[in-house]
């Protein structure tokens, strides 16, 4: 029997606010243990937390970008659980009255990922375990997190895949989270089950925590695949638990037994009182939402005429893409600009960490000059692409290394000249053509384009040829 | 109705550990400690109630940085620490 996969997803971001979510403490990411801390984010007795306004307008951001609805009235609660990462043995958090109702993910197959809500709540402090004994560090305790709860809707591991590239892309573009899972400022939790295909009922499912990359939760959930239709196979039946991924041996292991299972009793957090949102906030950072990648990519195919796979490419990060758009000003095709930045600047950005940085040596206004050198006729193509290279080398501009020589094209004259001569000197070429051999003019095309330094026009040139051999 | 599997329950969630034959005691004194909170449900009402008794909604703070603590203090507290950590020995 065929099974079908089903997941949802619960996805923790960082916020990028300068402070925690109840406090005046630093979010900065490391520095030594215990130093980013004061008595509300430890959760000592008597203190008073308050709201971090920001912290509002970040979820609200974030909210607006996947679709979702903006409640009116929004709250805290408190989850109570008993563990050293929160001192106060209880997390703030939204469970009744969340921030962000419904919202959607788009994937490039055309399903809409439905997500149930986002909340925003405090992050917990970091545990090192070590002999047995637990050595915990506040500093983390307090960050901003919102938490984005996806419906069971994916159905692949690359759907799974998919979906959390959307999100943590369309986060780093509206400049809320810098979505690094390595450092878990970004992390998912996954809900798995497995189904007959064509069955309706969701069967038993579980989570799998501890994933700290895309690549990560592709293993996980493979292997949680296969040992849940195993099991089903060999006549067994999954159980409802919480499992660990170990990167190490690639399987998934029970961290929480039975009696461990939640019972968070949550309730209204009286220390925090309620968030009336105001409509006219929400307008205002709606009005200030750049345009989001999805939007982006839509106009790159639709209105510039590029291709779906460069202009995926193109919006991946919003740096290449603000790149992108500036070196696009004003030039006859967007295409021409697109090949620029994706054949040869690409090869100098080789890593994703370096294409998202995107901190290139010519910068948007000097690819753009060189293209419209392009435009107008002045160089040809192949002069274009090896003057880049140099400008690339150097950081300096197109017009450095171009002479006035180089400009103009070729005259009638010349490139007749050019011709004959690549015929007179290419006998076996020119015998290969008449012989029925297509590509072997070619070559000579590519006689002429060498001797003429890339000014001649390719096309102009083969018709000339064809001409002269008759 | 509390009964002893509540406590029981109750107890774990709270990493407490109850010795046996505290459990009936216990369940008795949570029982008499609900139906005193329970008395709160008599009382006649004619509004919709409310949830915080402030009636205050949108208290917030600027995300402002102030100055953190320092670790020494952070700690003093605590009744184990190491290397600038709160200590949690292994029980078990």
């Amino acid at each position: 029997m065929k099974y079908e996969l089903v997941a949802g997803f619960e996805t923790h971001i960082e916020l990028a606010t300068k402070t925690k979510i109840f406090c005046g403490c630093t979010t900065e990411f490391g520095g030594e243990p215990n130093t980013h801390c004061c008595p509300v984010c430890i959760g000592l007795p008597g203190t008073l937390p308050k709201l971090n306004r920001e912290v509002v307008r970040y979820a609200i951001r974030a909210g607006l970008a996947v679709h979702g609805k903006i409640a009116d009235v929004a709250k805290m609660d408190r989850k109570n659980y008993c563990y050293p990462d929160l001192a106060k043995a209880y997390q703030i958090s939204q469970l009744y009255a969340p921030l962000i109702i419904g919202g959607y993910v788009e994937l490039s197959n055309g399903r809409k990922i439905r997500l149930h809500h986002i909340h925003i709540e405090e992050d917990a402090g970091k545990l090192i375990h070590q002999h047995g004994d637990t050595y915990v560090d506040y500093n983390r305790g307090g960050v901003p997190l919102i938490e984005i709860v996806s419906e069971p809707d994916i159905r692949s591991i690359d759907e799974a895949k998919e979906y959390v590239e959307k999100l943590q892309q369309v986060m780093r573009y509206i400049g809320i989270s810098d979505c690094k899972m390595q450092e878990g400022s970004m992390r998912c939790d996954v809900n798995i089950s497995v189904r007959p295909e064509g069955s309706e009922k969701f069967g038993t499912r579980t989570e799998i925590k501890n994933m700290n990359s895309i690549t990560n939760i592709a293993k996980a959930m493979e292997y949680e695949y296969e040992r849940q239709t195993d099991l089903i196979e060999s006549g067994g039946k999954v159980i409802q638990e919480t499992l660990r991924y170990d990167d190490a041996t690639g399987t998934t292991s029970s961290m929480r037994s039975k009696e461990d299972a939640h019972d968070y009793r949550y309730f209204r957090d009286p220390d925090l009182v309620t968030i009336n949102v105001d409509p006219q906030e929400v307008e205002e950072i709606k009005a200030n939402l750049p345009e989001l990648p999805a939007d982006k990519c839509r106009r790159y195919i639709d209105e510039l005429l590029i291709p779906e796979k460069d202009a995926q490419l193109l919006t991946k990060y919003r740096k290449i893409s603000e790149y992108f758009d500036e070196a696009c000003e004003g030039v006859k095709s967007a295409k021409t600009v697109s090949n620029f930045i994706i054949g040869q600047i690409f090869r100098r950005t080789e890593t994703e960490a370096d294409k998202e940085i995107f901190d290139v040596a010519v910068s948007p206004a000097q690819l753009n000059e060189l293209v419209k050198l392009l435009d107008s006729g002045k160089i040809r193509n192949n002069l274009a692409k090896s003057t880049l290279e140099k400008m690339l080398d150097s950081g300096k501009g197109a017009m450095e290394f171009i002479s006035e020589s180089d400009m103009g094209g070729l005259d009638e004259n010349a490139m007749t000249e050019l011709c004959k001569q690549a015929v007179e000197s290419n006998p076996k070429a020119v015998a290969d053509y008449k012989g029925g051999k297509e590509k072997a003019i070619k070559s000579l095309v590519g006689f002429v384009m060498k001797n003429s330094r890339g000014k001649a026009d390719a096309a102009a040139a083969e018709e000339k040829i064809k001409e002269i051999i008759g | 109705m509390v009964t002893r599997e509540d406590v029981e329950n109750i107890a774990l969630l709270s990493k407490l550990f109850v010795p046996e034959e505290e459990l009936d005691g216990l369940t008795k004194s949570m029982q008499e400690i609900i139906d005193f909170a329970d008395t709160i449900n008599n009382a006649q009402v004619t509004d919709e109630g409310f949830d915080s008794i402030s009636g205050l909604s949108n208290v917030f703070r600027e995300d402002e940085v102030i100055e953190s603590y320092s670790s020494e203090e952070i700690l003093s507290n605590a009744p184990e620490q190491a290397e600038n950590h709160f200590l949690v020995r292994n029980r078990e």
